[in-house]
Formats: C-alpha cells, structure tokens, sequence
C-alpha cells in the first residue's frame, strides 16, 4: 500500500492491469447471462424489453424497448448516411448554378464534409453507448430470472416508478449533467482529434469545398522542418517557450506568494487583515481589465516610457545595451527578449495574491507545536522555514502545484491580452507560420483558428497540449485523490 | 538592544509591506484617475489626468454610439451569467448529491473519471466546440454562451461535494426512517443545510461570464456590437485605431465593471482557498 503512493507509475501500471481483467470480466458475465438466461433473456436479445415484460414489469419492458426502437430509427435515418460517407467524407462539392428560368442561383445536393464528420462521431458515439446500455440490459434481465429462482421479491410496476426518485436517484441527477458534458467536454475532444487528420484549412472550408483524410501529414509536418515548412521550426520555439514560462511563471508566483504570506502573517505585523484586503483588491478587478490596462501602462509611448525618459532611465539602458540605441523609448513588450521579461514580471503582480491567499490558508494549519519545540530547541528562524514550514506547504500544496504548472502551459489570458495587437515578431520564419516568439502553444492555436482558419493545424497542437497535460495532470492527480476525506464524517 | 533591533525590524517589513501595497495598487489608482478625466483617449505625459470631469461616464451611460454600447453589453452579461449560474447551480448541486450522498456501483470510478476531465483546460478543446455550436447555429446567440458556459459545470462538483460530504449521514437515515424518498431528502434536509456553499456556487459561477474573454471572442465573432459581452466591448475598444480615442472610456467601463464583481469575489475568496487545495486546507 505505501509503495503505491510513492510510485504513481507503478499503482498506473497495476491500475491496467485491473482495468484490462475487468474488461474480461464484463464480457464473461454477459456470455453467461446469453448462456444460463431463460426464455425471457433470450427473447430480450431481439426485443430488450422482453425479459422484464415476463417478469411483470412491463412497463419499464415498454420503456427500454422505446429505447431500441428510437435507436434503430436513428441507425437509419442519422448514423447510416453520415457514417457512409465517413470514409471518404463526401465526394459531390457543393456548385451553384443560375438557372435562367426562375432567375435564381440553384444549389446541387452537395455533401457537407464537416457535418458528416460531426454527425460521424455523435453516431459513433451514441452507437458505442448503446452497445453498453445493451449488455447492461441483458445482465440485469438474468439478475431478475435469478431473483425469482431464489423467491426474492420482485419490483413491481409501481416500484419501479418510485426508484426513480428513490434508490435509482442518482441516475435521475446524473443524466443531465452528464449529457452536457459529453457535449461540451467529450464530442469536442474527439471532433479535434479527428480534424488533426484531414485538410480542414483556409483552402479547404465547408460547404463550399470537400474535406479529405490525409493521414499523418499535419503531424509530419509539425515535427519536420525544411522546403516552405515553417511549422517545425516555429513549434520546437514556442514548445520552449511554453515550458520556460510555465515554470518561471509556476515557480515565481508560488514563492512570492509564500513570502508575502508569512511576511504579512508575522507577529509584529500590525493590521494583517487590512494588508491582506489591499492586495485581494489588485485581483478582484478582472482580469481582462488589468491586463488591458497594464499593456498600455507599459506601450512603447505609454506612461511609464514618459517617466523613465524623463528621470534618465531610459537613457541609462541604452548606455548599457539593455536598448538599442536608435530607439527613444523602452520596448517593454514589443521587444522578444524584454516582452517575455515583463510577461513574466506582470505576471508575478497578477498571480503572488492568488498565491498569497492559498499560503495564508496553509500557513496557518501548520501544526503549532511542531513550530514551538523547534523554537524550544534552539533552532534558527531560516532553519524552521526550511525544515519545517516548507515541507508542510509543498506537501499540501504540491498537486496544486502540477495543476497550477498545467494551467500557465495554458494561460491564455496574460499572454494574448498583453500581446495581442501590440506584439509584432520580427522573425519571418516565425511570421510564416503565424506564430510570434511570445506565444504560448494555446495562443497559438488560437490565433490559428480565429485569424487564418488552419484548423487542421491547431487540431494538431491541441493534441500535443492535450498529450503534456494528461501526464502531468494524472501524476497530480494520483495525489490529489489522496486528499480526499469523504469518509471521516459520514 | 534586541527590543530595538525588533521594533526596527518592524518598521522595516512594514515600510516595505507598504512599498509592495503602492505597487500593487498603482495600475488600479490609474484606472480609477484616468475614468474621471476630462478628455476620452490616453494622456501619454501625466499619471494624474490634466482635466477632471464625468464626461466618460456620461457617453456610457447617455450616449452609446458604435463602439461604446457599454449598456446593451452590460445587459447581455448579466442576462448570460444569471442563467448560467441558475444552470450550473443545479447541476453541481445534483452532481454533489449523487456523489456525496449515494452509494451505488462505479462510483468512485466516475468520480475520478469526472476529475481528470475537469483537470483539462477548456481552451484546449474550445474550436470544436466552436464547431458543435456553429454546425447547431448557437454561434452568435446569446443561448449558445449560456450553453457553452454551463453545459459542463457538472465537473466542478469537488468544492460543494466536499462541503455535503460533512453532513452527518444520521440525518438522511432518519429521514428515510421516515418514508422521504431521495428526492425529499435532497431537496428538504441536504439543500437546507448546504446554504453557505450554495452561496459560493453561485458567485462564482455568476463570475464565469464577466471575466471570460476567449470564449466570448470566439463564439460572438459576427462584429455585430450589441451582440458583445463587456469583456470584448471593452477589448474592442483598445483597438489601435480607437485607442487614442477611447481609452479613458475603457477605464470608465472597466471600473464600472469591477466594482460589483470584486465584491463578489471579495465575498466568496475565503472558499477559494479550500477549491484549490482540494480540501485538505479550511479557508
């Protein structure tokens, strides 16, 4: 048990295992119910509602074959035209042709590559569900034809009404949920996956042009450099980047919000409370407000250039080379090298309260007596921060802290609204791949998407960033679970 | 001697706490000086505006013209963040119920599952929702953000989960006794007693919309103004060609804006610590 927690690889690695033995298990099962069922299992292989309709309940009987026949009508109507065309996704392109006679353009019975691409997946997707809803069926017909072998009390009719709102309650509150998240959270996912391999780009936009597959091309072409391809080299950049400006930003706000914590946490400090508000006052105002007001705070002919000009500043860095000498101002973030500088720093200014308020909070669950005999025994301020406050904080807040990591990976908000408009990369290699030195692999993907419709492009990134914070979050996520008190109370 | 040394030290970190305050604060008093200037665009020369009057307030509340429809965007905001926090309220609350206060097979297998999910940043997998909306027309509609903020709010359960999970399962088993169904129990004695989480809930769901930028961007994209939300209304108006005209308006909005929802942050912070540590932390 304690081996597991020290290596989350390992308990994974056990954790397929079982996941693979269970799969096993779930399709034994369903070969014995086939096998050992009755009449009315068996006729529930053809009309689902059977098995219960011959235990008396047939009314949820009529309910689940309702399911079956919806299901089929959908197979027919929906899953069937769209997935025959999933192979090739379409091959008639959409043409409009004016007919003289009624003076207007008439459009042929063209194919939408991208609506049957979509309709595909939620065939797919439905189809899959159902299959697993049918050999849940199928298990639960042969538990009743056991229930009555052995006498049990069958659920009547009115029974079975009332479950809804009685033990089966949780599949009455589930439901809606859970459809919102397939179709926010789980179509998505697979729509990305699936674009990442055909040609959806500015070239090629449904309706009026016909998607194709074409493999593995777009991955190529993001891992190679070379001929025209600019994508390769634009992505190992900004892959450093983001990583770089993941920790950096990680790292700076997570100990500068511990400082400001214990500085203000202090006994001698007076008025803690009031010191704590003023800087929860700096980010309660959105984000989007700040940041906007920041990039102009820091433009190129913005108010902090006027004061650093006007007291010499400006002039005392170009002495030192921190400028370039045919400028007059500072380019705080028009510049690669001193952008990505005041990104991290005007980051620091928007993450250390977040930061700070999480410390606070840790800080003062630290076990007091641990701190008293440690005082008791002699021991120096800075030996007590690193032996004792430290290992607390970063064991309470270590998953916090991957999960922080992942979401600066993705921390579209600092980097598009300081850079966005302001920034212009002077590398063309960058340029031609519509990237910028400043850009994280989501802005990117962004701009991607919202500026040159390459969609296929994007797609490709997002699975990377999909990939990088699945690893991540996992190893977090091992130890997050272990957090979990559910049990202590109830 | 060493009763010196500490109250200089003090001295010191409060100089020094205080130094941190101004930089801290700088940018804000510099929204709030700048929305009472006298003149619209950015005074590049001076921190303090040169001329003071409500002339900015005046044009977003008088005087909308094509750029600043600062009232019609505050109204759609509000209308998207009230249904989406009565939405993702009663999923979360549903979602916490079925997790924290039943039993049944799989359960803690959907958990995790549901977790993970969450764990992934919604910006990743935002183009195709794009796509799902656009291939439904919900794109440009004030119904499809509704959609796209609430629809998956289920997987934020951890915080109110966590908060039923210390209600005494006595309370339930006697209800039961009793003959209560689920439902009466959920509805009757759990939502009763989540109050103060349920306040949480609300305000920070209520929040989503107010401080969302790219989602908005993405989703209303048909350049029509009085589709906007106040976040690309306001963007919209640092555009380098109106910059110069309107910044000072954008400041006016801006502390508009801020100042109801930084108090409702202001109320639900102390919650915010125990979301991000998993519980293992009371705020």
């Amino acid at each position: 048990m304690k081996e597991e927690k020290k290596n989350p690889f390992k308990a994974m690695g056990r954790g397929f295992a079982n996941f693979f033995k269970g799969i096993g298990r779930y399709f034994a099962d369903f070969g014995k119910a086939v096998v050992k069922g009755d009449a009315g299992v068996k006729c529930s292989l053809l009309f689902m509602g059977a098995g219960y309709t011959f235990k008396g309940q047939w009314l949820k009987g009529i309910f689940v074959t309702l399911i079956e026949i919806a299901f089929i009508i959908m197979c027919i109507f929906y899953a069937a035209p769209n997935l025959a065309k999933f192979g090739t996704l379409g091959t008639v392109q959409r043409e409009a042709v004016f007919d003289p006679l009624t003076m207007q353009q008439t459009v042929n019975d063209y194919d939408n590559s991208f609506l049957i691409l979509l309709n595909s997946i939620i065939a797919l997707f439905i189809i899959v569900c159902f299959i697993l809803f049918y050999i849940y069926n199928i298990k639960a017909c042969y538990e009743l034809q056991k229930q009555k072998e052995f006498g049990q009390h069958i659920e009547t009719n009115k029974e079975n009404v009332k479950s809804i709102v009685g033990n089966k309650f949780h599949l009455t509150l589930l439901s809606l949920p859970t459809l919102g998240i397939i179709l926010m959270n789980v179509i998505p996912i697979f729509v990305l996956i699936a674009i990442a391999f055909t040609n959806y780009d500015q070239n090629h936009m449904p309706p009026n042009k016909l998607l194709d597959w074409v493999g593995f091309s777009n991955f190529k072409k993001l891992f190679t450099e070379g001929m025209g391809n600019y994508f390769g080299y634009a992505f190992k950049k900004i892959l450093g980047w983001t990583l770089t400006w993941a920790v950096l930003a990680t790292l700076t706000t997570f100990i500068g919000g511990i400082l400001l914590a214990m500085l203000i946490n202090k006994k001698t400090t007076k008025l803690p409370k009031m010191w704590r508000s003023l800087f929860i006052v700096a980010i309660a105002v959105p984000q989007f407000v700040t940041l906007l007001l920041v990039r102009n705070f820091f433009g190129d002919q913005g108010i902090v250039n006027t004061i650093c000009s006007n007291i010499g500043f400006t002039d005392w860095l170009k002495s030192i080379g921190l400028v370039s000498s045919h400028l007059n101002y500072i380019p705080f973030l028009t510049d690669p090298h001193w952008a990505k500088f005041m990104i991290v720093i005007i980051n620091i200014w928007v993450g250390i309260p977040y930061q700070m308020l999480i410390a606070t909070g840790v800080l003062m669950n630290i076990p007091t007596d641990q701190l008293e005999s440690a005082r008791i025994d002699g021991a120096s301020k800075w030996k007590i921060f690193w032996k004792i406050t430290m290992p607390y904080v970063l064991f309470i807040q270590g998953p916090a802290l991957i999960t922080d990591f992942v979401k600066n990976i993705n921390n579209f908000n600092v980097i598009y609204l300081l850079t966005q408009d302001v920034y212009i990369t002077p590398d063309q290699a960058l340029a031609n791949a519509n990237a910028k030195e400043v850009d994280l692999l989501v802005t990117w993907l962004f701009r991607l998407t919202n500026e040159y419709y390459n969609y296929k492009m994007a797609s490709v990134i997002g699975i990377i960033v999909f990939i990088i914070c699945a690893v991540f979050t996992i190893i977090s996520f091992s130890k997050l679970i272990a957090g979990d008190r559910e049990e202590e109370y109830q | 001697m060493a009763k010196t040394k500490k109250i200089i030290g003090s001295i010191v970190s409060h100089i020094f706490l205080a130094l941190l305050v101004v930089i801290w604060l700088v940018p804000i008093l510099w929204l709030v000086v700048t929305a009472f200037s006298g003149y619209p665009g950015i005074n590049k020369a001076h921190f303090f505006p040169t001329s003071w009057s409500l002339d900015n307030f005046k044009k977003i509340f008088l005087h909308p013209d094509s750029v600043v429809q600062y009232m019609t965007w505050f109204k759609n905001t509000l209308v998207i963040a009230i249904f989406t926090c009565i939405i993702s309220t009663i999923f979360v609350l549903m979602v916490s119920y079925a997790f924290s206060c039943m039993r049944f097979k799989g359960r803690k297998k959907i958990m995790t599952f549901s977790l993970i999910l969450n764990m992934f940043p919604g910006v990743l997998s935002m183009i195709a929702v794009y796509f799902v909306m656009k291939s439904i027309g919900l794109t440009n509609s004030h119904l499809g953000m509704i959609i796209v903020y609430s629809a998956g709010s289920g997987l934020g359960y951890l915080i109110v989960k966590g908060f039923m999970d210390t209600i005494p399962a006595s309370l339930r088993e006697a209800a039961k006794v009793e003959g209560a169904s689920e439902f009466t129990i959920f509805i009757k004695v759990v939502i009763p007693l989540c109050k103060p989480i349920i306040v949480y809930q609300i305000i920070s769901s209520f929040l989503i919309p107010w401080g969302d930028f790219v989602l908005a961007k993405l989703m209303l994209n048909s350049g029509i103004s009085s589709d906007w939300t106040v976040a690309i209304g306001l963007y919209n108006m640092l555009n380098r060609s109106l910059v110069n005209n309107y910044f000072s308006v954008f400041c006016a909005g801006g502390l508009l804006v801020s100042i109801p929802i930084s108090i409702l942050f202001i109320i639900m912070q102390k919650y915010y610590v125990e979301g991000v540590t998993g519980g293992s932390v009371k705020g």
